[in-house]
């Protein structure tokens, strides 16, 4: 086994030319991969960002029944999908307007009556911030005899509902797309450093080699070169990455464990490139 | 003692194209055969047979406890293990040293290091090989390349050294030292079957058995002295 080891790396520097073609190539799969998974990340963030302002604001009227609202905050709470009911009375809006106007409060000063209605403000739970889910709450809401009128930004959600459908769509068919690329670059890359070594293959076997041990020192060699494949591409990720956050703006960043994700990738291509590759040479006796 | 067997032996590439026809030969413990006949006549295809690349159409083929009828793949390996295949274009692994190249031949059997060592160089003396353990085979003659791929044919200890066209690659004097090595190597108990179209080869070895097969059947089989080819038809 140690032989096989010292074989496999040996390998790299034997075969140089196709060796390097093959980890080239699953490094820059990998990363073409990884950088396309970065954008998606971010852009997924920033919908989450956008959908967490999703607020329904309904405005009641003055002379509401304090009893009724406090029935239908219960029963807008227990509607499906709805994270809290926040009732917001006259007296505290008024004071939140005050607040958000600042040094110009002072034109609230002279007011004799409190203009500013109370409200409830409803945020959704994740996954139900869509126009669908958003909508019905706010039908029930409208529905109710003592409000005025719900306001829940119609037009940004659909806004958002559009560009989250777009990103999902673009994302699925371009990640596809792009792994379908990925494994055809590798698998051809392997292919070719396979083939390069067909005399090695028929000397292995002319010696008294069995199946077997051929295979095991390809393997060997193919998961190592993945490995180193994977590994590189994570490196030129993470450096990507890092410099655009430091230099350009902060962006979300892959976890630790998406990098262990694209060695072991990596890795596990050059296993299943090889396995694959070594077929045809093996099964001829 | 029959270490090789052909009976009735055909074989080709597909089932309408024979390249032997219903060959008929033993190979006896420790023998020198010559294996003639022009190019295309099936020499090639002969020994292949012998180290199980093809299997026959018909007939049984035996070598040592193996049958061509019986044998199953996974023991292939074991079988080439006892024969020792040498080729034209030496068949050295070009980013290996010479040293390694015939080490590959013993590393593939799973035998230690320690045994490799000992081998090694004995087989590289015998050949007339020290101080070339470290050349690579760019670095090396033509004869020298194929005396390294013999070393590596000899090293796992094979009753039987094959060679198909061991000197095509080679002018005629270094040609004459390989079959002189040949020889030398089959008084030493291995027998040998030379696959050759050089004719020049054969010269004053009139003792010497030979196989002469023509359109893919063995015409003769007997002293090279002897030899009268049947009229081509």
């Amino acid at each position: 086994m140690l032989r096989a080891v010292k074989e496999a790396i040996l390998g790299f520097t034997r075969a140089k030319t196709m060796s390097f073609f093959a980890v080239l190539a699953t490094s820059f799969s990998l990363l073409v991969l990884g950088l396309f998974t970065l954008a998606l990340l971010n852009l997924n963030a920033l919908i989450r960002y956008f959908e967490n302002k999703v607020e329904i604001v309904v405005y009641l009227q003055d002379n509401a029944d304090q009893g009724l609202v406090g029935l239908a905050l219960e029963d807008l709470s227990g509607l499906e999908g709805v994270r809290q009911v926040r009732y917001v009375s006259k007296e505290k809006a008024l004071e939140n307007f005050r607040t958000d106007l600042g040094p110009d409060s002072d034109l609230l000063q002279d007011l004799e009556t409190n203009p500013v209605p109370a409200s409830f403000n409803i945020t959704m739970k994740p996954g139900y911030r869509d126009t669908l889910h958003v909508k019905l709450v706010a039908d029930q809401a409208q529905a109710l005899t003592f409000v005025e009128e719900v306001d829940y930004g119609r037009e940004w959600l659909r806004r958002i509902d559009i560009f989250k459908h777009v990103v999902s769509v673009v994302g699925a068919s371009v990640g596809a797309l792009l792994g379908l690329v990925a494994v055809i670059l590798i698998s051809s890359a392997i292919k070719i450093a396979v083939f390069s070594r067909r005399k090695e293959i028929f000397i292995m076997k002319i010696v008294g080699a069995t199946n077997g041990y051929i295979r095991r020192s390809f393997l060997l060699e193919g998961f190592f070169k993945g490995a180193l494949g994977g590994l590189l591409a994570a490196g030129m990720v993470f450096s990507v990455s890092e410099l655009f956050s430091r230099k350009i703006m902060p962006i979300t960043s892959f976890s630790d464990r998406y990098y262990l994700y694209t060695l072991m990738a990596g890795a596990l291509m050059g296993l299943v490139g090889s396995w694959i590759s070594l077929g045809r040479y093996l099964r001829r006796i | 003692m029959t270490m090789i067997e052909f009976q009735d032996v055909s074989a080709g590439y597909s089932r309408n194209f024979r390249v032997l026809e219903e060959i008929s030969f033993h190979i006896g413990k420790g023998e020198f055969v010559f294996l003639t006949g022009p190019s295309g006549s099936g020499k090639s295809t002969l020994l292949r047979l012998i180290y199980h690349e093809l299997i026959p159409q018909a007939g049984e083929l035996t070598v040592a406890d193996f049958s061509s009828n019986r044998i199953k793949r996974r023991k292939i390996p074991y079988l080439r293990r006892k024969l020792g295949v040498v080729f034209q274009d030496f068949s050295l692994l070009e980013n290996r040293t010479s040293a390694e190249n015939v080490a590959f031949a013993l590393e593939v059997t799973g035998a230690s290091r320690s045994f490799i060592r000992s081998r090694l160089s004995r087989v590289f003396a015998q050949l007339g090989l020290t101080g070339k353990e470290n050349c690579f085979p760019h670095e090396l003659s033509g004869g020298e390349q194929q005396r390294v791929a013999i070393a590596r044919a000899l090293v796992g200890e094979p009753f039987i050294l094959i060679a198909d066209e061991p000197t095509g690659n080679l002018d005629p004097a270094i040609s004459m030292e390989i079959l002189r090595l040949m020889i030398e190597i089959n008084t030493l108990g291995t027998a040998v079957l030379l696959a050759s179209h050089d004719y020049s080869l054969l010269k004053g070895k009139d003792d010497f058995r030979r196989l002469h097969l023509s359109d893919g059947r063995l015409v003769y089989d007997g002293p090279n002295g002897k030899f009268a080819p049947v009229p081509e038809h």
